[in-house]
């Protein structure tokens, strides 16, 4: 029994990851109908930015990941007023093919420093010792990453249903004209949704940096693997998002327990996410909390 | 007055018929004709180097797998990032036949065209099974599902022993008439027969748009609800785009098996889906002449960058590889810089060089 607890606890600690990366992916989608396939590249700069600043410039942790997600909000803006503000309007294999340009970008600016080719690691900020009640262990830096996760998505939750920047948001995602008309800019709106995105990012980026260390391969995987959890949660929903990462992190971590190594299955966390995508593509494809917007052809 | 066929200053079409010709002038016939004789000759005429005849090899393949993606993704407008998963189960049809008669069984050694056509096939009916979806999903959720079977397809031949891990799986070296095609002549031996099925392919396409199986897909793609009302059954076309492109696909896979005489995963992943997407948008999208410039323009690119960064490794440390990170950049910004300044890729450049030269001496 003590082994299903264990495994819990790992999935909600892998699926509250999954949702704060999710929560920028939704963020995009949302207000510009942009699927974003470089989120991953954002992340895994997020992080590494947060490396350069704690390691290389000794500032302290807490304020380097804040400092992280500042750049990233300026940085993802930018990304969006120079290559996507163009394609407004254009088809939609088109702004795909810019999103997968724009990660092939990034993935050459990050291996011309050094994180593309060096496996880096935090230093240990927590006890290494693991918290253990009642049998399940946990690290100190798998907790943290929780609490912040949470802490960030209900921040974010809070500023999208109450801030006034927030409604306008929701407002354009709702009706572009109608929004335009009532004197809200929907470029700017759409520049702060990529905003926010790599905000969350960079978040997203620290914290899986500090649980699995500095990998460019394993950060920049997370923008795939983020996929079958928007998926599930609706393409355009931010509780949607957290739900579905929470679900898949379990899914993930009772295949990886229970599946692997029996039957002759083997690494099948990785996979089963992607069998569950299409399931859900041919039978319930606005997910779990998505708007209906799917017209049969 | 009889039409001058040589040459035309313009279009004075007065049937349907006339319209849809593949050359409209003698002229173009005679360059096409002369272009293809030249592209069979030239390797008797000069001696080239067997890289050099790779790099040529490689760009035709490529080629067959763009013209099934242009299908798919440019006539029919599906979008589809899992096309290196089409082309991986055309190579590993042939890999599993290795796997299970053995890998000097007559049937890859003697057999090959019917191999090549039943990987083919194998492409077309997974195709058909991954098209399947289209009946019910647009655009977005479309290119996703594409995108999930890709990874399915890499896991199931990571995780399968059958598959050897993903490790290449060997093939042996195919029989012509005069008995077996030895080392020297093996990439000379797949330049003519890549070169054939790129022709034949070429037509079959350029045809097979000029029927109504193939005006079908691109009024599905324009409007899909148009052509649902004018007796087209726009799910059932989605799913034939796809196993057709699949077929295609499956044909580049076997012949890239047969060139490296093996199969591996290396050369099918997620990597290589994108790649062939961007040959497609920088060739043109919904063109048959951009499925041959595309693949060209960016394995030119990749050789490009890798002399640059083979010149600059003399100035830098060992340890940095330049290619790595020089690659991705080039190819993103290439991808990108399309995007925004020739959204219609370099068939529009064709397109503007041929109507210049048949209006020559007059601007317009």
């Amino acid at each position: 029994m003590s082994y299903f607890f264990q495994l819990v606890v790992s999935g909600i600690v892998t699926g509250s990851i999954y949702a704060l990366s999710a929560l920028g992916f939704v963020l995009i989608y949302k207000s510009s109908r942009v699927l974003n396939i470089a989120h991953g590249q954002i992340i895994a700069g997020g992080a590494f930015i947060t490396y350069a600043l704690t390691v290389w410039l000794k500032i302290p942790i807490y304020l380097s990941f804040f400092i992280s997600m500042i750049i990233t909000f300026f940085l993802a803006m930018s990304i969006e007023r120079i290559f996507l503000r163009r394609l407004i309007g254009e088809p939609i294999i088109s702004i795909i093919m810019v999103t997968i340009g724009l990660m092939s970008i990034l993935d050459g600016i990050i291996y011309l420093t050094p994180f593309g080719t060096y496996n880096l690691s935090f230093p240990d900020f927590f006890p290494k010792r693991p918290i253990i009640f009642w049998g399940i262990s946990i690290s100190w830096t798998r907790m943290a990453g929780v609490i912040i996760t949470f802490i960030l998505i209900s921040l974010f939750s809070w500023f999208f249903k109450k801030s006034p920047i927030g409604v306008s948001m929701r407002a354009v995602s709702d009706d572009q004209m109608a929004s335009m008309s009532v004197g809200i800019s929907v470029p700017k709106v759409f520049g702060l949704a990529w905003a926010m995105a790599g905000m969350s990012a960079a978040a997203a980026g620290s914290i899986i940096g500090n649980i699995t260390g500095l990998n460019f391969e394993t950060l920049h995987a997370f923008g795939i693997a983020v996929f079958p959890v928007v998926i599930l949660g609706g393409l355009d929903s931010i509780i949607g998002a957290v739900v579905a990462g929470i679900i898949m992190g379990l899914i993930q971590q009772f295949a990886a327990g229970y599946l692997d190594g029996n039957w002759g299955l083997n690494g099948t966390a990785d996979v089963l996410p992607y069998i569950i995508l299409l399931i859900i593509l041919l039978f319930k494809p606005h997910g779990l909390f998505g708007t209906h917007e799917i017209e049969r052809v | 007055m009889s039409v001058n066929r040589w040459l035309a200053t313009g279009n004075f079409y007065e049937s349907y018929k006339q319209e849809q010709r593949i050359f409209s002038t003698h002229c173009e016939r005679a360059v096409f004709i002369v272009f293809i004789v030249a592209l069979f000759l030239w390797p008797l005429l000069i001696k080239t180097s067997n890289t050099a005849l790779l790099v040529l090899d490689e760009i035709m393949i490529a080629i067959i797998a763009i013209i099934g993606l242009n299908l798919v993704t440019g006539f029919a407008g599906l979008i589809s990032i899992g096309h290196a998963a089409f082309v991986g189960i055309g190579a590993y049809t042939l890999a599993a036949t290795s796997r299970v008669l053995g890998d000097q069984h007559v049937l890859l050694t003697h057999a090959w065209p019917l191999m090549i056509f039943l990987s083919g096939t194998a492409g077309a009916v997974f195709g058909a099974f991954v098209g399947l979806p289209a009946i019910r999903l647009k655009h977005l959720y479309l290119a996703i599902a594409t995108l999930s079977f890709q990874m399915i397809f890499q896991w199931t031949i990571n995780f399968m022993s059958f598959f050897n891990q993903g490790q290449t799986i060997p093939i042996a070296r195919v029989y012509c008439f005069t008995g077996m095609v030895s080392r020297k002549d093996h990439y000379l031996f797949w330049y003519y027969t890549i070169l054939i099925i790129v022709v034949v392919c070429g037509f079959c396409v350029r045809n097979l748009l000029r029927t109504r199986y193939g005006r079908c897909l691109v009024a599905v793609r324009d409007n899909d609800r148009a052509a649902d009302a004018m007796g087209m059954h726009p799910g059932l076309t989605k799913v034939y785009a796809f196993s057709l492109s699949g077929f295609f696909a499956g044909i580049a896979g076997a012949l890239h098996a047969y060139l490296y005489r093996g199969a591996g995963l290396d050369s099918f992943t997620l990597h290589h889906s994108i790649t062939y997407l961007a040959m497609a948008i920088v060739g043109g999208l919904g063109t048959l002449a951009g499925s041959f410039f595309g693949p060209t323009a960016i394995k030119a690119l990749d050789l490009q960058v890798e002399q640059l960064s083979e010149w600059t490794s003399v100035f830098l440390p060992a340890a940095m590889n330049l290619a790595t990170a020089l690659k991705p950049l080039a190819f993103g910004l290439v991808i990108v810089l399309f995007l925004i300044f020739e959204p219609r890729g370099i068939a529009n450049w064709w397109r503007i060089i041929k109507s210049y030269i048949k209006l020559w001496p007059f601007k317009y």
